[in-house]
């Protein structure tokens, strides 16, 4: 691929700002030098300060910074290390954030994203987790190592600017607890994106109402199924979404009896609808204590079977590692490809298989590619079973859906499949990523998209979204601007909605109508990705080798560059150029007039 | 005695194809051949034949195979045909034990398994064979494979002396061979060297030496009795010139001795050499000993030999097994990490000739092993010429073939040591692969090319690689030339490829990617192009022409040296500064976007060397994506370009005849086969149980009960 490799990573700072430069000013307490021009002069721009610029979203205040040089890559760069409620970052001297490379944000780093901080000095080196945590030096070079990878080295300049040294270190140390004492991750940079979107729609269903689920039910073509609105007020289930699909013969007191025999009360609903008749359901494990009168029995295996005269009971677990298996396989391969890895080359082969990473991800692909021949050729009815039906199954039922529906292989398409499989389905985001300190650490979430991945990179014509893609959503795992991610079931997202609207509220000057709080297609999910990633970005999200045939509305338009490679983008920018032309020329060609012509191609041929 | 006793061949089988001079030696009728597919084995019936080229199995239900699941077909070697080189070895399996096969048999095995140079496995059960029949073919095929043989009972020569009378085909197509002085000066021209260096005669008829070629290059002012004072020991030959007036240089060092009379000798000797060499106009000259510090030839041959075992699978439940491990077997081989070295010495020679604006002088025992490796990567990555298709011929028949490489010897075509063998050719080529994987935009060719080179390694029909010098293949010509006819013989070359593949074939070896540079130096363009690529006029996106070309950059670097005096000539040697400097080039070429018709580095990180899938992978069924990997992502392209390529025609015919032509819309012509990603390799394994991922949406497939009904290409796995 021609972009991405190791230990590169993307996060992008917001971009939709407002040129209302008073208010950024009083937010920030700094002053502008030249009154913006245009709204793209903001962006550019956002702060002038002390001769850096910050593009920086509202509600952003800079608790501290200092002066320092970033180290461990060639070349070493001077600049300013600044700390502030929602972010620290490295601001090369001279360095201006345009619009066309806000990739180069390389040195952003969120709060939530900050997995270790140490401080060195020539005599000793600390690591500082808690606020109490009291320097006892002055350091003279800050490590942050990022959650997502990176590393970011800045070395303290000497002569005088020592407390200032100290002063950015406490910050961080201090910010970072702030936040995750306080789980404030929303909302502060949303504020103004919400304003600016109104009553904008969201990309994708977000399935928070009945008729999402009803439009995707249609769209599966299940129609043995319904929408159950059994659990509207969360009392069936915390962690299962509001409305979820049951057979059509049981009803909801029969749903409601049934579930009270699972685990955590996630009965067994319908993940996916083969449209050969076979089904792809998911529940928990039953319940341990539950005592079951006949009529009780009777509704479960008619929920499980749900019409079909037998169907295959999965044990999820079994094959698959363990939530701690996965977490420490992701802690030894984070510490593989750090920077400042030990490992020598010729040792790597054997390193990253000594990590068992790559093993989980094979053990979840052949599960899946297993399940899949089930479903579709043999057109057999599964069940997912996991005790918690949080994480393996959300992952399970996502791969083997990618494996045989081409539509999950589209954007549109593996966005909701992202969004009903995890975000909907409740799988514990928070808790997993460790957000919350929590035990029960374990990226189940980015094995998948490691998964992802893999068929990615075995398939690389069969799917619409491509490996940049890939990595910014495992970016925006962390990236403290939406909800998706940062809760760890939808009773609690929709908990925190209500609060999230009234950011929505805020007066600004320009606004007149802020968007009522009632909308909840007003809520940003992290499928709005224009909010932190440019056009040309979400342009790479496109997988340029992807056969058109397969997908009949293409999610993005393409764009026309003036240069062109011979790479499939460069060729796809001048075919579309040509067939404009063509079109212009042939006012009137109906596709009856299409004659074969002969191919002189011999890859093609040959083929044939 | 074996049995050489000759059959009426018009009477044998029609399907046996033999080459001119070709003889059958042994057959053995009803043998199973066994035939992988995943996890089932199934066998087919047929006639087991050796002959003084090959070994060949002659299938009883070959019709269904010949036709169109082929295209990549080989002229010369079929399907199930192996050359006698090609053998790597043969095992026998009595009673369920599989031993190693040599020598005179005593007892003859039931089942044979031949494992292949190009890493096929052949599986003959012999239990239905008539036991003479048994007997003869297995010693036919362990004697005249694995026994010593004489040079001159090579193929090579029956077959030029069959197609003697032939009119021989017109073989070099652009390749430049380097077996005349002009050939030499042609090169000096093309690099800008002839200022410096001199194309010499000094070892024509080989007078001299018998290791150097007939004609070579020395710096300008070397005496040319200098030359033969060592036998060519001790003399910097010229490999090549980089646009700055640098120069890649070898020399076979001095024959170790331990008298000191004759030591003082040979330094004497080398002191006046370098005191040639190291007077302006040459640049400052760093040695670079491959002898030590660097790989050894023993190390090679044992990381390959256990490399190799991991393709060399003789069934699916080998191949999951080591499958579990593949990482850390592949890791323990260390053959990856000999690749690494390679690629790495290779840029720290160029560090010093770009970064440093010094030449290099590669000593090794011959000069022709490691040297030729090392030079010949070096121009790879530098001379954007030798990464066309002609220019990389060239170059394999500058450095390798009239550079003297023991091709005979390495690849132990007569079987005379196995001490010898060691696969340095083969390692060359797996370090080109590297840099064709990650740069495929910057080569005329494609991984299939280097692969069907590999492979040719094998078929002794072509002279390239099948002596261990210019000299020795000129005397064994020259001999035969006089004795039988009054015109020597004409021994075919590899790069003739016609010979082995039909024109279709060939198209797979040529890079639908690379774009010609767009202004090329009138000497310099030589390759052939598909035609349709300069139509497409498509710019590269970065296009930055080399600050460091053209005359005057030269010229005033010279001016600033002389003027400045920095003319130390002293031999630098490398040392843990320069591993700085070395960290500091890499980096900065990297963090620029790459000049495909520039200076091209690998990537040497870990992760980054790569194994050479398309030629290690091939024939396991289990390794093969269907419908995915590179393929997939190339043939698009291809489909696009071709496209793209029929627009643009037709906006043409449009712009000088408005009145315009019946509206003819492209045709979207697409594959509808799905190409293994080993392709053009592994066609023949069809059935695959892995599931493929279905492309159009199931709607397309009718109704539900329909699809109930059908039996996919699915295999039954069993309850899950």
């Amino acid at each position: 691929m021609w972009w991405g490799g190791r230990g590169q990573s993307f996060n992008i700072a917001p971009q939709k700002e407002e040129p209302e430069m008073g208010e950024l000013e009083e937010d920030l307490n700094l002053s502008s030098l030249d009154p913006p021009v245009s709204e793209e002069w903001v962006y550019t721009c956002g702060q002038h300060w002390n001769g850096h610029n910050l593009a920086s979203p509202v509600g952003e205040q800079i608790l501290a910074w200092a002066p320092g040089v970033r180290k461990g890559l060639e070349p070493e760069l001077p600049g300013t290390l600044i700390c502030t409620n929602l972010r620290v970052t490295f601001q090369p001297c001279g360095w201006q954030r345009r619009q066309e490379t806000p990739l180069s944000s390389d040195y952003d780093f969120a709060l939530v994203n900050i997995g270790q901080l140490e401080a060195v000095s020539s005599l000793s080196r600390v690591q500082l987790h808690r606020p109490g945590s009291l320097l006892k030096f002055i350091p003279e070079e800050i490590l942050i190592h990022g959650r997502d990878f990176r590393l970011l080295r800045v070395g303290f300049e000497a002569g005088g600017l020592e407390p200032q040294a100290f002063q950015v270190t406490m910050a961080i140390v201090q910010a970072r607890a702030q936040s995750s004492q306080t789980q404030q991750y929303s909302g502060i940079t949303l504020s103004k994106a919400g304003q600016s979107s109104g009553s904008r729609k969201s990309p994708i269903p977000l399935l928070e109402t009945p008729e999402d689920w009803e439009t995707e039910r249609k769209k599966q073509g299940a129609n043995s199924w319904r929408v159950s609105l059994v659990n509207e007020r969360f009392d069936v289930a915390t962690s299962l979404p509001r409305y979820f699909w049951v057979p059509n013969r049981t009803l909801d007191s029969e749903v409601r009896r049934a579930f009270g025999h699972f685990h955590q009360g996630r009965g067994p609903r319908l993940s996916w609808h083969h449209p050969g008749g076979s089904d792809l359901l998911r529940c928990g494990g039953f319940y341990t204590a539950s005592d079951p009168n006949k009529e009780d029995i009777r509704s479960v295996e008619s929920m499980l079977q749900a019409g079909h005269s037998d169907v295959v009971l999965v044990d999820t677990m079994d094959e698959l590692p363990s939530l701690a298996d996965v977490q420490l396989a992701h802690l030894r391969l984070r510490a593989l490809c750090l920077p400042d890895s030990s490992v020598s080359e010729d040792k790597w082969l054997s390193a990253l298989e000594g990590t068992r990473w790559l093993d989980y991800v094979r053990s979840c692909l052949r599960k899946a590619s297993d399940i899949s021949v089930l479903v579709t050729s043999r057109v057999r009815s599964v069940v997912l079973q996991e005790r918690g039906d949080r994480d393996f199954n959300g992952l399970l039922s996502s791969l083997v859906q990618l494996l045989s529906a081409p539509e999950a292989r589209t954007l549109l398409g593996f966005q909701s499949l992202v969004q009903r499989e995890w975000v909907a389905a409740g799988h514990p985001f928070l808790t997993r990523l460790g957000v919350t300190g929590v035990s029960e650490k374990a990226p189940v979430f980015l094995l998948f998209l490691d998964c992802v991945w893999q068929l990615l990179q075995q398939f690389p014509a069969e799917f619409e979204f491509s490996e940049f893609f890939l990595l910014a959503l495992h970016d925006s795992v962390r990236v403290p601007d939406t909800l998706t991610f940062l809760r760890d079931n939808p009773w609690e997202r929709g908990k925190q909605s209500g609060q999230f609207n009234s950011y929505t509220q805020v007066y600004t000057p320009g606004y007149s109508h802020p968007p009522a709080g009632n909308s909840i297609n007003s809520q940003l999910s992290v499928w709005d990705w224009d909010l932190r990633y440019s056009n040309e970005q979400i342009l790479q999200f496109h997988n340029p080798g992807y056969d058109p045939e397969h997908c009949q509305d293409s999610w993005l338009p393409r764009q026309q560059r003036g240069l062109s490679a011979p790479t499939i983008t460069g060729l796809q920018d001048e075919l579309s150029r040509l067939q404009e032309l063509i079109k212009k020329w042939t006012p009137r060609t109906s596709p009856e007039d299409r004659s074969q012509k002969g191919d002189p191609n011999p890859i093609l041929s040959q083929s044939r | 005695e074996i049995h050489t006793n000759e059959k009426e061949v018009t009477e044998k089988e029609v399907t046996l194809h033999l080459l001119p001079g070709e003889q059958l030696l042994c057959e053995a009728s009803t043998v199973l051949k066994y035939v992988q597919e995943d996890s089932c084995q199934r066998g087919i019936y047929g006639k087991l034949v050796c002959t003084d080229f090959k070994i060949a199995f002659l299938g009883d239900d070959e019709s269904a195979l010949d036709s169109d699941e082929t295209q990549f077909k080989n002229k010369i070697i079929g399907e199930n045909d192996i050359t006698l080189h090609c053998v790597d070895q043969i095992y026998g399996v009595f009673d369920e034990k599989k031993k190693t096969l040599f020598g005179q048999l005593k007892k003859y095995p039931e089942k044979l398994i031949i494992h292949c140079k190009d890493l096929r496995v052949f599986h003959f059960c012999l239990r239905y064979t008539k036991e003479e029949e048994v007997k003869r073919i297995v010693s036919g095929i362990v004697h005249h494979t694995l026994a010593t043989k004489r040079l001159k009972r090579l193929f090579l020569f029956s077959y030029a002396t069959a197609v003697h009378s032939n009119t021989p085909t017109n073989p070099k197509n652009h390749t430049v061979m380097f077996d005349t002085l002009e050939d030499w000066c042609w090169e000096l021209e093309r690099t800008k060297g002839s200022m410096k260096y001199k194309a010499v005669s000094v070892n024509e008829g080989y007078k001299v030496c018998e290791r150097l070629p007939a004609y070579f290059v020395v710096p300008a002012p070397l005496p040319e009795e200098s030359v033969s004072r060592f036998q060519g020991h001790g003399i910097p030959i010229w490999c090549w010139s980089y646009h700055n007036g640098c120069a890649l240089l070898k020399m076979s060092a001095l024959p170790k001795e331990q008298d000191d009379g004759i030591l003082q000798t040979h330094k004497n000797f080398l002191d006046g050499i370098y005191r040639v060499i190291h007077r302006p106009p040459y640049e400052i000259v760093k040695t670079e000993d491959l002898s030590s510090n660097f790989l050894s030839l023993p190390d090679i041959q044992t990381a390959y030999s256990k490399f190799k075992q991991l393709f060399l699978i003789d069934n699916s439940t080998e191949f999951w097994d080591t499958d579990i491990k593949w990482f850390s077997l592949l890791e323990s081989s260390s053959w990856l990490d000999i690749i690494r070295r390679c690629l790495k010495k290779a840029i720290e020679v160029i560090e010093c000739l770009d970064a440093q604006n010094t030449s290099v002088l590669l000593v090794e025992e011959n000069a022709s092993d490691l040297c030729c490796l090392v030079s010949s990567l070096v121009q790879v990555m530098m001379d954007p010429h030798c990464r066309t298709r002609a220019g990389f011929q060239s170059l394999v028949q500058k450095e390798w073939v009239a550079g003297g490489h023991c091709f005979l010897d390495r690849c132990n075509h007569l079987r005379q040591s196995d001490k010898e063998e060691v696969p340095v050719f083969l390692l060359f080529l797996d370090c080109v692969w590297q840099l064709v994987h990650q740069h495929p935009p910057a080569f005329e060719f494609t991984e299939t090319y280097l692969t069907v080179l590999s492979d040719s390694l094998y078929i002794p029909i072509f002279s390239t690689f099948f002596f261990n010098s210019p000299h020795q293949k000129e005397m064994n010509l020259g001999r035969e030339g006089q004795d039988a006819h009054s015109t020597p013989l004409h021994l075919l070359t590899v790069w003739d490829w016609s010979v082995q593949f039909e024109s279709r074939a060939q198209a797979l070896l040529q890079n639908p990617l690379y774009v010609e540079k767009p202004k090329l130096d009138k000497g310099q363009r030589k390759g052939t192009h598909l035609k349709h690529q300069r139509q497409l006029s498509l710019p590269l996106t970065q296009s930055k022409s080399s600050p460091k070309r053209g005359f005057f950059r030269e010229e005033t670097d010279h001016l600033i040296k002389n003027l400045l005096g920095k003319r130390i000539s002293k031999l630098i040697n490398y040392s843990d500064e320069l591993q700085d400097s070395f960290r500091e080039f890499y980096d900065s070429w990297h963090s620029k976007p790459a000049d495909y018709h520039g200076l091209l580095l690998p990537h040497i990180e870990g992760p980054e060397i790569r194994v050479w899938a398309q030629r290690y992978l091939r024939w396991i069924p289990e390794a093969q994506i269907l419908g995915g990997g590179a393929v997939a992502m190339t043939s698009r392209l291809v489909g696009m370009m071709e496209e793209v390529r029929s627009l643009q025609e037709k906006i043409n015919e449009r712009h000088h005849h408005q009145t315009a032509l019946p509206a003819e819309a492209p045709s979207l012509l697409r594959s509808s086969a799905r190409l293994s990603s080993l392709f053009p390799f592994a066609l023949l394994q069809r059935h695959s149980s892995k599931p493929v991922l279905p492309t159009s949406g199931w709607k397309a497939l009718g109704d539900e009960e329909d699809l109930a009904r059908r039996e996919d290409e699915f295999v039954d796995l069993g309850e899950v």
